[in-house]
């Protein structure tokens, strides 16, 4: 039998592509930045334990998107009604980068869906001290130079992040830079409430960070644990942005603590 | 024909070295203004003007400018203030600003209010160019350039009711909302300033310029897929139910003249430095063309079939070192040459290309001021009443000619 499979789901109108693998209480995985990634290996180890779903987010290669949907904020608040025809009820959220934000914006709006929250080098804040790097300003090569403290380290770089050059592949590369362009533009990766917003939660919150992360800093890692009550952080060393892809065992041995115990 | 004169008004103080060491070594957005100097700065406008002030004596027809941001080659950051100063110092010469890039505007209705003084202080001589903007403009403005379509299309209509439509009226669109639209400013052209659109042939601008049967004004792009271009047009204006003609058309080609052949390439090259990075180094792809700026699957399949750009290297572009001057003259991409050679090579360009419009881009990069004025002399002199006769002869109406 497959590992996962690959489903559709309509909300608003839009068909929304879901990947779902696994049995257990659900998890819900969301992409980043880069669009839908495929069924990755932190999936398929979370599927062991989890009811795992992968959705693509509206507007990215793979999902339609209403029209009317704009912002990062609209994302958020749309996104429960995907999760609801899923039938996902009470789940674990987690995300990295652009989906961190998502998840923690999405706890922030519905703490009573949100089980458990793992934010991963997670956009939305504003730093007090540095910046966001700016992932458009850089371009594609310049912020993948920037993600990782030793990319020979990710196993998984190569087939991630150097994709083949067919019309198709470059074309669903364009559509997910262009849905990041359209959610994230400005205010650049954060949300000015969210830090505000988060102090309601009360969920049992794990933040995950790579020590040398150069895309989103540290300090945005120490100011959502300063905003979320009783978060939990973990700082990776000698890890960039991926710590899921450049320190797996460390990264996977923090998770299990968390979601397992 | 419709003749104007057009340059960037370009600053060149700074080296190549300077550029390569900025932010992706890129001359326009990251390459810092600490290289730049703005007592020289006041000189580039001087001259300008100065040389426009002598294009009217030399008989052009209008006054072209434009506008760029965070970047040395074009010091028209808001054209409009260079356009008012020159409402009250020429007299007779149209000001055909190609164009105000309508995305980066918040407040559409300002930027109507600036037109309309503009048309009052020149006494009707004003023509409203209107453009979506190279993506730097984009970045420089932090205009998402995801909407740089959307915005265009509703700031341009905002413009036009606001000029059109008795106030107060309220807007409520997607990008724009506002309660009470009554700008006193309105234009003295009825019932609006004529408007033109530059650009380099995005096929979805000729066809939303056709289908308001505004000239559409090629600038310089390369003969081939210009004349490729024009049909784009050329069927939207059949579907419409008109037929498109040269004073439809425009066409911005760099043309240098001076005394002898030898002096206008020697002098010409000066081209090669300045505009867009050419003649320093190639911009990053996504400084000019941002994730979001160029639409992808919105044609009909009868545009997309007509639309066949070739993507072929041009001579033009890459540096002093990688351009081919050589090559670049002898195709006309640039026309350099002493009055007789110049009024030859601009007679073959009009047979082909059939425009209305003729946008004369007499100088750019370090072309001097006094190269320049000799150039608009001999186009005073020579060139002008030349090209005009040809105009004739060749049946090419410009759109205050005929009726668009």
């Amino acid at each position: 039998m497959a590992d996962h499979e690959r489903m559709f789901v309509s909300a608003g109108g839009a068909k929304i592509e879901v990947l779902r693998g696994g049995r257990g209480r659900p998890l819900v995985a969301l992409h980043s930045s880069e669009g839908n990634l495929g069924w990755l290996p932190l999936h398929q180890r979370l599927a062991a334990h989890f009811t795992v779903y992968a959705p693509t987010h509206p507007g990215y290669d793979g999902s339609e998107r209403p029209p009317c949907l704009e912002s990062f904020i609209d994302l958020a608040r749309f996104y429960p009604w995907i999760l609801q025809e899923l039938g996902v009820g009470k789940a674990t959220l987690l995300g990295h980068f652009v989906g961190g934000w998502l998840a923690a914006e999405m706890a922030a709006m519905c703490p009573e869906m949100v089980e458990k929250l793992v934010l991963i080098d997670a956009a939305g804040i504003k730093p007090q001290h540095g910046e966001i790097a700016d992932i458009f300003l850089h371009g594609v090569e310049g912020t993948l130079a920037l993600s990782f403290h030793d990319a020979a380290r990710a196993r998984e770089y190569q087939s991630l992040f150097m994709p083949g050059k067919s019309p198709e592949e470059r074309a669903r590369h364009t559509a997910n830079r262009e849905a990041t362009t359209r959610y994230c533009w400005k205010p650049y990766a954060h949300d000015p409430m969210l830090p505000l917003l988060l102090g309601r939660l009360r969920v049992p919150t794990l933040i995950v960070w790579g020590r040398e992360d150069r895309i989103v800093p540290l300090e945005c890692a120490q100011m959502y644990r300063g905003a979320i009550a009783g978060a939990r952080l973990a700082v990776i060393d000698r890890c960039g942005h991926f710590p899921h892809l450049e320190r797996p065992d460390e990264f996977n041995r923090v998770l299990s603590d968390f979601l397992l115990r | 024909m419709f003749i104007m004169r057009f340059t960037e008004r370009p600053y060149v103080a700074y080296t190549e070295e300077q550029v390569r060491s900025s932010f992706r070594s890129a001359v326009r957005l990251t390459f810092s203004n600490a290289n730049f100097n703005p007592e020289i700065g006041a000189r580039v406008y001087d001259e300008a003007f100065e040389e426009n002030q002598y294009a009217e004596e030399a008989g052009f027809d209008g006054i072209m400018l434009n506008e760029h941001h965070n970047t040395p080659t074009c010091m028209g950051a808001t054209m409009n203030l260079e356009a008012a100063v020159l409402a009250r110092i020429t007299r007779k010469p149209r000001i055909v600003l190609l164009g105000n890039p309508l995305p980066i505007f918040d407040n559409p209705v300002r930027l109507a209010e600036e037109l309309a003084e503009i048309d009052m202080m020149s006494h009707g001589r004003l023509v409203s160019g209107f453009v979506r903007g190279t993506g730097i403009e984009s970045w420089a403005t932090n205009t998402n350039p995801i909407h740089n379509r959307e915005r265009f299309e509703e700031a341009h209509d905002l413009v036009i009711k606001a000029w059109t439509t008795p106030g107060p009226f309220r807007w409520e669109g997607k990008h724009y909302h506002f309660r009470v639209v009554n700008p006193f400013q309105l234009p003295l052209q009825k019932p609006h300033p004529p408007v033109w659109i530059p650009g380099v042939g995005s096929p979805e601008t000729l066809v939303w310029s056709a289908q308001h049967r505004y000239p559409y004004i090629y600038l310089e792009t390369d003969v081939e897929s210009t004349v490729q271009m024009m049909s784009i047009y050329g069927h939207v204006a059949r579907q419409m139910g008109y037929q498109a003609g040269p004073q439809h058309f425009g066409y911005l080609w760099r043309i240098h003249v001076q005394d002898t052949d030898e002096k206008a390439s020697a002098v010409g090259k000066g081209f090669l430095i300045g505009n867009a990075g050419i003649g320093r180094v190639p911009l990053p792809v996504d400084f000019m063309a941002p994730p979001g700026y160029n639409l992808r699957g919105q044609l009909s399949p009868q545009v997309q079939e007509l639309y066949k750009k070739p993507l072929r290297h041009d001579p033009l572009y890459g540096g002093v070192d990688a351009a081919n001057w050589e090559q670049v003259t002898a195709t006309n991409r640039v026309v350099v040459g002493s009055p007789r050679t110049v009024i030859k090579k601009i007679r073959q360009g009009l047979e082909l290309l059939r425009p209305g419009i003729l946008g004369v881009w007499s100088n750019d990069g370090t072309i001097s001021h006094e190269d320049s004025m000799r150039c608009l002399r001999l186009m005073k002199e020579e060139v002008l009443p030349a090209v005009r006769e040809i105009a004739r002869e060749l049946e090419l109406p410009g759109p205050f000619e005929t009726a668009p």
